[in-house]
């Protein structure tokens, strides 16, 4: 009556609804309401396990962000007697908000103590953090905030402001007058917009400076470079350069018939970048807290779970990295620390 | 010639058990399931699953140390307190902090926390079979497209442009204040109808201009993402109407979210009648076979594969509804790189690139299996920088068994 692949079928199924229904049968309950009798004894350790969801594996710059959030873990682990705090990173590939909504569910689901988030779209995740939140899962964001969410508090730059920090670096180069191109990435990258504005909006600030247009091209050095170089030769009149992202200076040789015309503030030092400052191509690098924003937003959950402390702002803004030849070398030390494998 | 003498037609050979088997597409895939569940269920080990308890209207609280002493709320560091005490009436309640209770002073709430599976928690199987709806309603249709021997690579940028017009419906037409009889039409319908147009497009290109539906998709994949682009400036769109979204496609039961695993099941029983069932099912399966054949056994080609595409593209439109109700917002990158998803999923069901092989149940299970892979990684705590590697090989080892499979299978 029935064919083979309906048995089959309703046999897989079976299966399926016979393990899930062992599965919600606790095992052993360590909690129970009303009086003291039948609770656990108190664990010789506590563990803590922070989700760390940052918005794209391929880019540097989230490595540096792994390797404060671990370097904070293993501090706190032998700072505090009886304690272990352990990291679990969960990147998507390349952006992708719906992902990392996953990944927001798939670790509260898992029980962890608390997530830091560098969120792609904030709209998007707004609803899988207040979940997070309403199951006692603290959340705290990096880079790339959520500021509608429930999200207990914020590390990082303001993007309008890092643009507006390049174009006023790039404004002290020229002294206040020149021609500039703006260099960007994903159009659709809500913090490359605001970065954008700031620059637009820092420039409109010097009679003297006039932005030629804002140029857009993928996310690879070498698209980057060559969109640079095209730009350059039909408009050999731009004598600034503003990128709101260091991608062609992840490649060789990205400004030749640039640097000589023009001069270039960039933000992102990262290792390759900071190549470009020694030989004199580019004038200033605009940095971020990498490293701060894994290592920050662990101590801020850490301090909130463990201790039970709120910070004492929402908003914790950090500094501008500013690099030029000066300390330049200096700088680079850093990266021997948030990514051993640069090089540097 | 006696009847003695006339020929008794003799019976086919029984194949054999392995052959048998390797020909029930579905159930291989239920095996795989079933076998990578026993294995998370066993390996994953246990998790503590916070619940909640809300604190009586009225009711006071004061925390207390280790020597029994109480305090006011919020008077004591937390590695002090050893408990809380609630009363209510004449009614008290003591919360340890030994015993895995916290108090969410925001929500007026404690968490008490038990054990349980790390995967077969209901509310994790829910999460894998919800996240991989959004690709496994694409890959019903997808699989169709490559039964035909086609392939699509727009789908990932028809749902983000369905999800985004989508969005804009829900805003302006429908309103944040808009009931479920409303938002419900306008969100699946705009949604739904766009993905229809586009699909349509493509299928129509593909059959009018003679040129093969590799080109013609990946020239419509950066058309659609450009229009997105230019619509959407950068910005993603949000505020719906709560009826579409935590009403219905967010509903909650028993602390879960099923109404996009819901709506998977559907399409997925539906693309399974389709196909099998129904003459333009059949006609799918003859054109993949083998394409002259068909053309001179009177089957419509053009027609069948300009509705072949088209029903991808409502899907995607569909998945795209799913996903604005799910989230709340429709960000412009929505459905970046899905195709590659859609299409090892497809594959992994069952589906052969050669065409005239596949199955709607097969789809569905396949984006399973590949959600399976990402919830194993998360549960077992594996290294995420390993995430492709293990998704491209175990990609890789899925078509090998379905080819291997093939071979196997009882011919005729």
């Amino acid at each position: 009556m029935f064919g083979r692949r309906s048995v089959s079928m309703m046999l897989g199924l079976g299966a399926v609804t016979l393990l899930a229904s062992c599965g919600n049968q606790d095992t052993s309950d360590t909690a129970t309401t009303g009086g003291s009798d039948g609770a656990a004894p108190a664990a010789a350790t506590q563990t803590y396990t922070f989700g760390v969801i940052a918005k794209a594996e391929q880019n540097p710059v989230f490595q540096a962000a792994r390797v404060g959030a671990e370097a904070a873990a293993k501090k706190l682990s032998e700072e505090n007697d009886g304690v272990t705090v352990t990291i679990n990173w969960r990147t998507p590939a390349t952006e992708d908000a719906q992902k990392q909504a996953e990944f927001v569910e798939l670790l509260t689901s898992q029980g962890v103590d608390g997530i830091a988030i560098s969120c792609t779209d904030a709209n998007l995740l707004q609803s899988s953090i207040n979940a997070a939140a309403a199951g006692n899962v603290p959340v705290v964001t990096f880079d790339s905030d959520a500021p509608n969410s429930d999200r207990f508090a914020y590390y990082g730059v303001d993007d309008k402001a890092a643009g507006a920090k390049v174009m006023q670096e790039l404004a002290a180069q020229l002294e206040g007058s020149g021609v500039v191109a703006v260099l960007s990435g994903n159009p659709n990258s809500a913090n490359l917009s605001a970065r954008v504005d700031g620059v637009r909006e820092e420039a409109a600030k010097h009679e003297g400076i006039q932005i030629r247009d804002v140029f857009y091209a993928p996310e690879t050095a070498a698209d980057m470079a060559a969109k640079m170089q095209q730009v350059q030769t039909s408009n050999p009149d731009i004598t600034g350069w503003a990128l709101v992202g260091g991608w062609p200076l992840y490649t060789d040789n990205a400004l030749d018939g640039i640097y000589e015309n023009a001069k270039v503030v960039s933000m992102d030092p990262l290792p390759l970048p900071l190549a470009y400052v020694k030989a004199g191509q580019v004038q200033v690098l605009v940095g971020q807290p990498y490293y701060g924003w894994g290592y920050e937003s662990v101590m801020l959950l850490f301090d909130k779970v463990h201790n039970g402390k709120d910070p004492a702002e929402v908003m914790n803004y950090a500094e501008f990295d500013i690099v030029n030849t000066d300390n330049v070398d200096e700088y680079a030390e850093n990266w021997n620390i948030w990514d051993p494998t640069s090089g540097n | 010639m006696t009847k003695n003498e006339i020929p008794q037609p003799v019976a086919a050979p029984r194949s054999s058990f392995v052959r048998r088997l390797a020909g029930a597409q579905e159930a291989g895939l239920v095996l795989v399931i079933i076998l990578m569940g026993t294995a998370l269920t066993l390996l994953g080990g246990n998790k503590q699953k916070q619940f909640r308890i809300a604190v009586p209207e009225g009711a006071s609280i004061v925390e207390y140390d280790a020597s029994g002493t109480e305090s006011e709320l919020g008077t004591l560091p937390l590695q002090q307190i050893t408990g809380w005490r609630v009363a209510t009436g004449d009614e008290k309640n003591t919360y340890e902090r030994a015993s895995g209770y916290s108090f969410n002073a925001n929500q007026n709430a404690f968490f008490g926390r038990r054990t349980v599976n790390k995967f077969l928690d209901s509310e994790n199987l829910v999460l894998v079979a919800k996240d991989a709806s959004f690709i496994a309603i694409m890959a019903v249709g997808m699989t169709a497209v490559i039964i035909l021997a086609g392939i699509d690579l727009s789908v990932g940028a028809i749902y983000g442009l369905s999800a985004l017009l989508g969005a804009m419906a829900l805003q302006k037409v429908a309103g944040q204040d808009a009931g479920l009889f409303m938002s419900l039409p306008v969100g699946v319908g705009v949604c739904c109808l766009v993905g229809l147009a586009c699909g349509a497009a493509n299928g129509l290109m593909i059959v009018g201009l003679r040129v093969h539906p590799f080109v013609i998709t990946l020239g419509t994949m950066a058309a659609y993402r450009g229009i997105i682009f230019v619509i959407s400036g950068g910005q993603s769109v949000g505020n719906f109407p709560q009826s579409f979204t935590s009403g219905f496609f967010k509903a909650e039961f028993a602390g879960t979210y099923p109404v996009p695993v819901i709506v998977m099941i559907i399409v997925g029983v539906v693309g399974m009648f389709i196909l099998a069932k129904t003459v333009v099912g059949r006609q799918v399966y003859a054109i993949g076979g083998n394409e002259t054949a068909a053309k001179y056994a009177g089957i419509p080609v053009g027609r069948v594969k300009i509705i072949v595409y088209s029903l991808l593209g409502l899907l995607a439109g569909l998945s795209a509804a799913v996903y604005l109700g799910y989230l709340g917002a429709a960000e412009p990158n929505a459905g970046m790189t899905y195709e590659l998803k859609v299409i090892a999923a497809t594959v992994i069901g069952g589906a052969s690139l050669m065409g005239g092989r596949g199955s709607a149940i097969g789809a569905v299970l396949g984006a399973i299996v590949i959600q399976l892979i990402d919830n194993g990684m998360i549960i077992l705590e594996i290294d995420q920088s390993y995430n492709q590697i293990v998704m491209g090989v175990a990609i890789i080892i899925a078509v090998v068994i379905d080819q291997a499979k093939a071979r196997l299978a009882p011919k005729g």
